[in-house]
């Protein structure tokens, strides 16, 4: 028989089972709706989290810490730790930085004896640092000192302004007080940092500049004055090679490679697989459609026995009817699948808003740092998933249609024209 | 005149319940080519099951069934699907219309296993409702058709792809008189005109008295073979 007569006599059985086949067809769109609700938010909650990610890091480059956590803090690095990375293959730019906390003991103040919002010193080379982060290293006002001239600060956003004032302005002069005026530091302000904006590791906002000279006088170990190394690779793929290339040179734990990429693959990773776990769960309610279809072709296969052996009896072979009942299961898999498939993409966007309440950063958070801006919660629809989804509707049907469709072409006709 | 079926000693017994029925104990019979014949016996003599046995919807234990010229034991189940399409026609007492197609459709059915191209098929049934006196009605449902005009569609869908042989179980078992003597006048005139060999099994004396030929069957023997007269 041919395939479109098969589907029109298929149809024509199910339109004459109406509720029976509306049923059906609805439990497969639920489960098909589940598929493409789960998989769709799933995929724009982990596209969402990704680009945050990225836009946190600058993905070429590295920070190498000092210590590790299986092994505890260490102390620096000297010149030669930064040479050594310097010459591994890939590596473009190394610039080491001099970190030095602010305390009660080491205060930032400007001329009339205000603190500064500041939390660090950083000593470093200017030029490297703009180099290596041309994005995020950049001036909201003012001008980086141009030979790295000692005395000059270049401020973070937040260093700079306290309670929405500026405690301290471009040109202005302020000074690095260690115990109460044991010993004082001038430094001229040259430039203010723009604002850090998204979180990540690399935000300046509460950091003050001072040229890397300047900052080997406040360093404790002069040999081994640098707390962090930045390492910009060529590209980003090269990212997890170098790491292992600068971990090597040192003892085992001694020092910490943040590798951006890295993070971001294991996070991407995690959220796949929560989004595969989801979508395995959502597939659940599929199988039960599945178990259901195989339930009402059984009993249609029942109640037609007698009609299978008027058709084996004129001539109808085996798996003639065997296509007939699957064309049925067929339909139901390709109905139910498209209209599952419509429904799903609408529940995606109900539940995307339902959702955008419940999943943005605590409110303390948000409250303190207004940069953080809401989580987005839009759906993205692949049509890869739905494709799959589709695919799956209309396997499960013909899976599950597959024993009653085969238990009607195996009828002996004999016994089923006998059948009332 | 070439003889079209060869039935040779078949057996056939089959389990109801706990008991096993022998329904047929060794048949022997042929029938030729245009040969109007029917069969006769009283329930449970296993003329049913004899025409299930010819019509290729079974198998017999023993013996061989010879359809024109082919042993039709030693064909597989499609082969026996393509025999019954192409080469046999069944009518029944019950009518076995599909009750969701029109007459017309389902005297399309055979055409549509057979995969005739539509247009062809539809020409073919019209032709052959229109043969049986039905041309008026040929988008009618089953539900919306008398007894003897479902058995006209029946009649119709078992000859609308030629076949060899026409088999007819109690066709007017579930007819009133006069629609059961239409039928049988409408089988006999197919028989006489077209040359059709029919095979009907009827428990009805004055029904078989049409034939060319009674076969008396009881308890599963052939009792005796009569021609009637003409």
């Amino acid at each position: 028989m041919k395939p479109s007569k098969l589907l029109g006599m298929a149809w024509l059985n199910l339109k004459h089972r109406k509720l029976r086949t509306v049923l059906t067809t609805l439990s497969v769109v639920i489960g098909i709706t589940t598929i493409i609700a789960v998989a769709s938010l799933g995929e724009g909650f982990r596209g969402e989290i990704k680009q945050r990610l990225e836009h946190g890091f600058e993905l070429d480059v590295l920070i190498v810490f000092p210590g590790s956590f299986v092994a505890g803090l260490r102390e620096g690095f000297s010149q030669s730790d930064v040479d050594y990375i310097k010459g591994i293959e890939n590596v473009t730019l190394v610039t080491p930085l001099i970190t030095v906390p602010l305390t009660e003991d080491l205060e930032l103040c400007n001329e009339t004896g205000a603190k500064l919002g500041a939390f660090t010193i950083g000593g470093v080379n200017f030029n490297e640092m703009r180099e290596l982060l041309p994005q995020r290293f950049t001036l909201w006002k003012g001008e980086f000192p141009v030979e790295n001239e000692t005395g000059k600060m270049i401020l973070g956003y937040k260093a700079s302004i306290v309670n929405e004032t500026m405690v301290a302005d471009v040109g202005g002069n302020v000074s690095l007080i260690l115990s109460h005026g044991f010993m004082r530091w001038n430094f001229t302000v040259s430039g203010v940092l723009a604002k850090g904006g998204t979180s990540g590791i690399t935000n300046f906002d509460y950091w003050a500049f001072i040229p890397i000279e300047d900052a080997i006088k406040l360093a404790r170990n002069k040999e081994k004055p640098y707390q962090i190394i930045l390492v910009k690779v060529s590209n980003p793929q090269k990212a997890e090679s170098v790491a292992m290339e600068i971990e090597k040179h040192f003892s085992p734990y001694s020092v910490t490679v943040f590798v951006p990429t890295a993070l971001i693959r294991q996070v991407d990773g995690i959220l796949n697989l929560v989004q595969m776990f989801l979508v395995a769960i959502g597939s659940i309610s599929l199988l039960v459609a599945g178990v259901g279809i195989m339930n009402i072709m059984t009993v249609a296969v029942m109640e037609r026995t007698r009609e299978i052996g008027i058709l084996k009896a004129i001539g109808a072979k085996n798996r003639t009817v065997l296509s007939m009942f699957l064309a049925e299961a067929l339909l139901i898999g390709v109905i139910g699948g498209l209209i599952g498939e419509f429904t799903g993409y609408l529940l995606s966007y109900g539940l995307a808003t339902v959702l955008a309440n419940f999943i943005q950063p605590s409110g303390v958070s948000i409250a303190e740092r207004p940069e953080v801006h809401r989580i987005e919660m839009a759906p993205s629809f692949s049509s890869l998933w739905m494709l799959i989804a589709f695919i799956f509707a209309i396997a499960i049907c013909i899976i599950f249609g597959l024993y009653p469709a085969r238990k009607a072409a195996k009828l002996n006709p004999v016994e089923a024209l006998r059948y009332e | 005149m070439p003889v079209l079926l060869d039935v040779r000693n078949i057996k056939k017994s089959y389990r109801m319940g706990k008991v096993i029925v022998q329904a047929l104990r060794g048949v022997s019979f042929s029938v030729m080519e245009g040969e109007f014949l029917a069969v006769l016996g009283p329930s449970g003599s296993g003329k049913s099951t004899l025409l299930h046995l010819i019509g290729c919807l079974d198998r017999p234990d023993e013996g061989e069934i010879i359809l024109d010229g082919k042993n039709v034991l030693r064909l597989s189940d499609d082969e026996l699907a393509e025999l019954r399409l192409k080469r046999i026609g069944f009518i029944f007492q019950f009518f076995n219309l599909l009750p969701r197609l029109t007459a017309l459709e389902n005297v399309e059915l055979p055409l549509m296993l057979a995969r005739v191209p539509e247009r062809e098929a539809r020409e073919k049934a019209k032709k052959l409702l229109e043969l049986v006196g039905l041309g008026g009605r040929l988008n009618h449902r089953p539900s919306e058709l008398s007894g003897g005009e479902q058995q006209r569609v029946a009649i119709a869908r078992a000859l609308v792809n030629d076949p060899k042989l026409v088999l007819a179980d109690e066709p007017t078992g579930n007819l009133d008189t006069k629609s059961g003597w239409d039928i049988v006048n409408l089988m006999r005139k197919l028989n006489e005109e077209m040359n059709q060999t029919f095979i009907v099994v009827t428990h009805d004396q004055k029904v078989a008295e049409v034939a060319d030929r009674i076969i008396y069957l009881r308890d599963g023997l052939v009792e005796g073979i009569k021609s009637v007269p003409r």
